[in-house]
Parts: C-alpha cells; sequence; structure tokens
C-alpha cells in the first residue's frame, strides 16, 4: 500500500526532516509509526499525503507513483485518503453534520449520498445526537471522533491519524483507538503516528520507529492488521 | 386526504427524524451551491463590513454607470450635425408683413438655402409672451417693439462654419435686413465643451472602474486571510484549486453586482436630477437632443459588466503570480 525508498526530506540544506527511509506497509495492516519530539513522524504522513514532496528518494501509494504524479491529480489522491490530526481540524463556522459532509461536497457526492453516508459515519463513532451541534460545545474526545468520521465517510483505503489521541486521557484515548481498529478490520489500512506510550504498550502492533529522520528500528508486533504481516513485509 | 393528516400527525418525532433533518438545504451541498453558500454567509455574518464596501463600490460605480447611461444621448449630441442650424434675419420695423413674406419666398429661390420662415411681429410677439414672464410687461408698452423675422435655413452641404458666415454678409446686405443673427459659434463651443466632458468623463470612469476593481480585490485579499483555516482543512480533505477559489470568485462576482445596483441606482436617481436642466439647456441650443432614461438592456448591460468586473477583480487576486496559493501553514501534522 505504501512504498518508501531512500525517501529525504530536506527543509532547508543540510537539515533533514526524513533521511533515506526505506519501508514498505501492506495493504490492510495496521501500523504505529513512533519516535520523539521532532523525529519528523508528521514529516512522513505528509510525504505520504503528498502535503510536501521528497528532496529524494521514491514514494508509491496504493500502485501510483508519487515521481510521475500531476499537481492536478494530488486533490483527487488526497481524496482517497482519509486524514486524522491531534488538534483535529474541525471547522467550528458550521455544525457536526456539515463538518463530516466536506469531504463528500469535495468529492461531489449526490445529496442522498451525503445524507446517508454522514448518518452512518455519525453512528459509527456515536455521535448521532450531536448532528446539529457545534464542534466547540463538544468534548475533547467528541471531538476526535467527528474528526475521525469525517476522514472515514468517503470511505477512503488508506487513513493517516497524526498523534490522535494526542490530547485526551487514556481511557478515551483506547476509546479512538477501538475506532481506528474497527475501521481497519472493515479492510482500511491504517497508519497511526504516536508517541503515546500506554497505546504503543497495550496495542503490539508492527511499530516503525524514526529517530532524527532515520529508521532506526520496525517492530512486528504481536497483533496483526486485517491482513496478516510478517517483519518483511515492512523491511523488504 | 383526512387520513393524510392523521398519520402525518402520528409519526413520532424521534431520532431518526432528527438525523434526517440534520442536513442543511440541499443546493448548499453541490459544489456550486455550497460555494455560493459560502459566500453568501460571508454578507450575512459580517454585515456591517459588507455594507460599507457595497457603498463604496456603489458610489465609485455610480459615475460609470451615468456615463454608460448617457453615453449615446451625449454622443448624439456632441456629434450633431448643425445641418439644422439657421440665421435668423430681423426685418427692418417699416417693412410690412407681405413684404417680408414675399422677401423669404425670394431668399427661398437662391442658392445655399434650403428653407425659409417668415415670423410676423404679431407672431414673434406671441411667442415671446407664451415664453417669458416680460411678455406682458411689452403689452404694457402698447406698441410691440418686436421686428418681423425670416428664419434661413441653408442647404446641408452649406452648413459649415464659413458658408453660413459668407451666406450671412450677403444677407446683410439686402435692404430689408437690418440685422444677421446666427448662433453658429454657440453650438461649436457646446460641442467642444460637450466632448471635453466626454473625455474627463470616459477617463473618470476608466480610473473610477479600475479603483472598483482594486477594492473587490482588496476585499477578496481579506476574505482569504479570513478563511485561511477553511481553505486548509478543505485542501487537506482532498480540494482541489478551483473548489478552493470558487467561493471567493462568487464573493467578488456578488459584491461587483451588488456594487453595481446600488451604483446604478445612485446613477439613476442622479439621472432623474439633470434630466429637466439637461433638457432645459439643450432646448436653450435648440437642439433635438433629449437625455432618455437608460433602457432596461442598459442597466442590464451595466450590471453584467459590473459582475463580470467583480469575478475579474477576485481573479486577479486569486491567480496573480505574486501570491502563493494556500499558505503551507502547518497543519499540526
Ligand atoms: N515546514 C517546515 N519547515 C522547516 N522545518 C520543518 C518544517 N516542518 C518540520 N520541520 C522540521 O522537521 C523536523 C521534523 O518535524 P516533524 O513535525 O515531522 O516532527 P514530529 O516527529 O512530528 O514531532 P512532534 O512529535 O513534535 O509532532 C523538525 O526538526 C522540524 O523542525
Ligand atoms: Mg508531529
Amino acid at each position: 500500500m505504501i512504498q518508501f525508498e531512500n525517501v529525504s526530506l530536506e527543509y532547508d540544506p543540510g537539515r533533514f526532516a526524513v533521511r533515506d527511509v526505506s519501508f514498505r506497509i501492506p495493504s490492510g495492516a495496521f501500523t504505529f509509526l513512533t519516535g520523539h519530539s521532532g523525529a519528523g513522524k508528521s514529516s512522513l504522513l505528509q510525504l505520504i499525503a503528498r502535503l510536501v514532496k521528497p528532496t529524494a528518494g521514491s514514494i508509491k501509494v496504493g500502485g501510483i507513483d508519487f515521481s510521475n504524479l500531476k499537481a492536478r491529480h494530488e486533490p483527487a489522491l488526497r481524496q482517497q485518503m482519509g486524514l486524522v490530526f491531534q488538534d483535529n481540524q474541525l471547522l467550528y463556522d458550521r455544525n457536526v453534520f456539515d463538518n463530516i459532509a466536506l469531504p463528500l461536497v469535495i468529492g461531489g457526492y449526490k445529496y442522498d449520498d451525503i445524507k446517508k453516508r454522514v448518518s452512518a459515519a455519525l453512528d459509527r463513532v456515536g455521535l448521532a445526537h450531536k448532528a446539529l451541534d457545534g464542534p466547540l460545545s463538544l468534548s475533547g474526545g467528541e471531538q476526535q471522533r467527528v474528526g475521525i468520521a469525517r476522514a472515514v465517510v468517503a470511505r477512503p483505503k488508506l487513513l493517516l491519524a497524526d498523534e490522535p489521541t494526542g490530547n485526551l486521557d487514556a481511557d478515551i484515548s483506547a476509546d479512538i483507538m477501538k475506532l481506528l481498529m474497527q475501521f481497519n478490520s472493515s479492510g482500511v489500512t491504517v497508519l497511526v503516528a504516536t508517541h503515546d506510550s500506554g497505546l504503543l504498550n497495550n496495542f503490539d502492533f508492527p511499530k516503525l520507529t524514526i529517530k532524527q529522520g532515520r529508521l532506526v528500528d520496525v517492530h512486528p508486533g504481536t497483533r496483526q492488521g486485517s491482513a496478516a504481516r510478517s517483519r518483511q513485509a515492512y523491511t523488504e | 386526504m383526512q387520513k393524510k393528516v392523521a398519520s402525518r400527525a402520528a409519526k413520532p418525532v424521534n431520532a431518526s427524524a432528527r438525523k434526517g433533518s440534520a442536513a442543511g438545504k440541499q443546493w448548499t451541498y453541490g459544489k456550486r451551491g455550497y460555494a455560493l453558500a459560502q459566500s453568501l454567509r460571508q454578507f450575512t455574518q459580517r454585515k456591517f463590513s459588507s455594507l460599507v464596501t457595497l457603498a463604496v463600490l456603489g458610489i465609485t460605480l455610480a459615475l460609470p454607470a451615468l456615463f454608460l447611461f448617457s453615453a449615446q444621448a451625449v454622443q448624439q449630441l456632441a456629434s450633431q450635425n448643425i445641418d439644422d442650424e439657421s440665421l435668423t434675419l430681423y426685418l427692418r420695423l417699416e417693412i410690412a408683413d407681405l413684404d417680408g413674406a414675399a422677401l423669404a419666398q425670394t431668399l427661398l429661390g437662391k442658392p445655399g438655402i434650403q428653407k425659409t420662415r417668415f415670423i410676423s411681429r404679431d407672431e414673434a410677439l406671441a411667442t415671446f409672451q407664451a415664453k417669458t414672464d416680460i411678455g406682458n410687461a411689452l403689452e404694457a408698452l402698447g406698441d410691440n417693439p418686436l421686428p418681423a423675422a425670416i428664419v434661413v435655413y441653408p442647404v446641408k452641404q452649406q452648413a459649415d462654419a464659413t458658408a453660413i458666415k459668407r451666406l450671412s454678409k450677403q444677407l446683410l446686405a439686402l435692404p430689408q435686413v437690418q440685422r444677421v443673427q446666427y448662433d453658429l459659434r454657440w453650438v461649436q463651443r457646446l460641442q467642444a465643451a460637450v466632448r471635453l466632458i466626454q473625455s474627463v468623463g470616459w477617463i473618470l470612469a476608466g480610473f473610477l472602474t479600475l479603483t472598483a476593481l482594486l477594492v473587490i480585490g482588496n476585499t477578496i485579499r481579506l476574505e482569504l486571510l479570513r478563511r485561511q483555516p477553511e481553505l486548509d482543512v478543505a485542501k487537506l480533505l482532498g480540494a482541489g484549486t478551483s473548489f478552493l477559489h470558487r467561493p471567493l470568485l462568487y464573493t467578488g462576482a456578488l459584491y461587483g453586482f451588488l456594487g453595481g445596483l446600488v451604483g446604478s441606482s445612485l446613477a439613476m436617481y442622479a439621472f432623474s436630477k439633470i434630466k429637466t436642466p439637461a433638457d432645459q439647456l439643450s432646448h436653450l441650443y435648440s437642439s433635438t437632443f433629449q437625455l432618455q432614461m437608460p433602457s432596461a438592456s442598459q442597466f442590464l448591460t451595466f450590471l453584467v459588466v459590473a459582475t463580470v468586473l467583480g469575478w475579474l477583480g477576485a481573479f486577479i487576486t486569486l491567480y496573480s503570480p505574486s501570491r502563493k496559493l494556500i499558505s503551507p501553514r502547518r497543519t499540526g501534522m
């Protein structure tokens, strides 16, 4: 699903956010991406979402080679990914329903389809009763669930989550984690960047560790995502 | 019918009914509808600053509107052929009406003269009385002091200034004629003045149109900053340039349209105020010129132009090379 070959991202000459990283994440996997603050986790996710371009190396996602990707095709690519952020990036000028509907409006879905899908997504994150509320009136955990609903409403094949439990306490973090696992079990490839040790210890999924931009460890994990994986699949 | 009402009343207002109504109006979920809704919301959410901007635009566009509306009439005035230019021969007081009329007839046979009209002393008095207040005062004098006159219309080919001057000299040589008067110089002056006003006006209108463009561009620039969070999020969710820019283009067009509406209303008001004096002025020069209220098509044309102008102002702002598309703001990712 995701394939990095000798990928580097250099913001200023000599300042690498990602340095010579190679790995491969198979379809259907649930993977953690970890490392200290500033290690380059967010940068790596941005590379996958094509929000930044690598300065060296090649990236393939879902069979698409980014080196041949034209700028005007980037939006369509992004529509096939779901993005979850630590600060959830909800829009406060509209209610929960319309926040979740936005990717569908962007994708040009029909009204009836939008109604159906948003309602289904709201049901899955357990917030059907909050559809008309503004995001600001929700708790942190609820806001994060809205963010997840928005990320999955267009049924992406890949879900990228950057510190999705960053500001939340342990119980709620576990709820969010379960939601992400639910989506994974329905076939979505999930990549979660986190340094939440509680999460990493309780859910022993495959784990990529980066340090100062370099991939320093690939931990196979005892749990597997929706498809059986081996260490081989990650390093190749 | 009865049954229908009953069944509707029986329908429980449950959670699922509420859920179904969570979606807003259907049109706001299409790409264009969304852009329009966003753009309209901008107006309703920030009423005061929108109104101020509209007032500025309206005032700015009022003069261009006035010029567009009056362009045709003014053009007609400026280029009006002076072929219905005339010379007035005032006859000596002792010339009898019959002799005057005969002279008018004779003159008609001369080369260069197209038409003549004899105005008797009585007719002159009557016209004068009808047109002015001092007519009655004249009557009080007892004797009609006004001379008879012959209005001479030169043929078209001889209607230029030199030909008229020459003709005037010939006519003055006639024994019956006391004085020859013609307004040629006044017409020329009027036309020169109109042409000057016309070019100054077009230049002004051009500057003001440019100003409107800049005002809209600047409004869009501010709007762009204000909406940065929404644009960043939409971009992260896979929105392309057209999706990101459409609401702003609509806002520009909407400003143009509404500004045009305000501007043309102001122009119409100004029109109604200057119509009477303008017609009076033109009458003084015995011109056929008349200020027409703008037609529906002129009005519509102006609105279309203003709308396009607004759209263009937004377009230039959005696609100017100086602007980076959407800020690569750190998004927490
Ligand atoms: N837009 C940018 N311009 C310049 N340097 C950047 C930019 N984005 C990230 N960096 C640098 O790249 C390095 C990696 O940053 P990144 O945000 O990927 O780290 P991270 O692992 O996500 O950290 P955290 O856990 O704090 O979110 C850091 O040194 C950071 O300063
Ligand atoms: Mg980060």
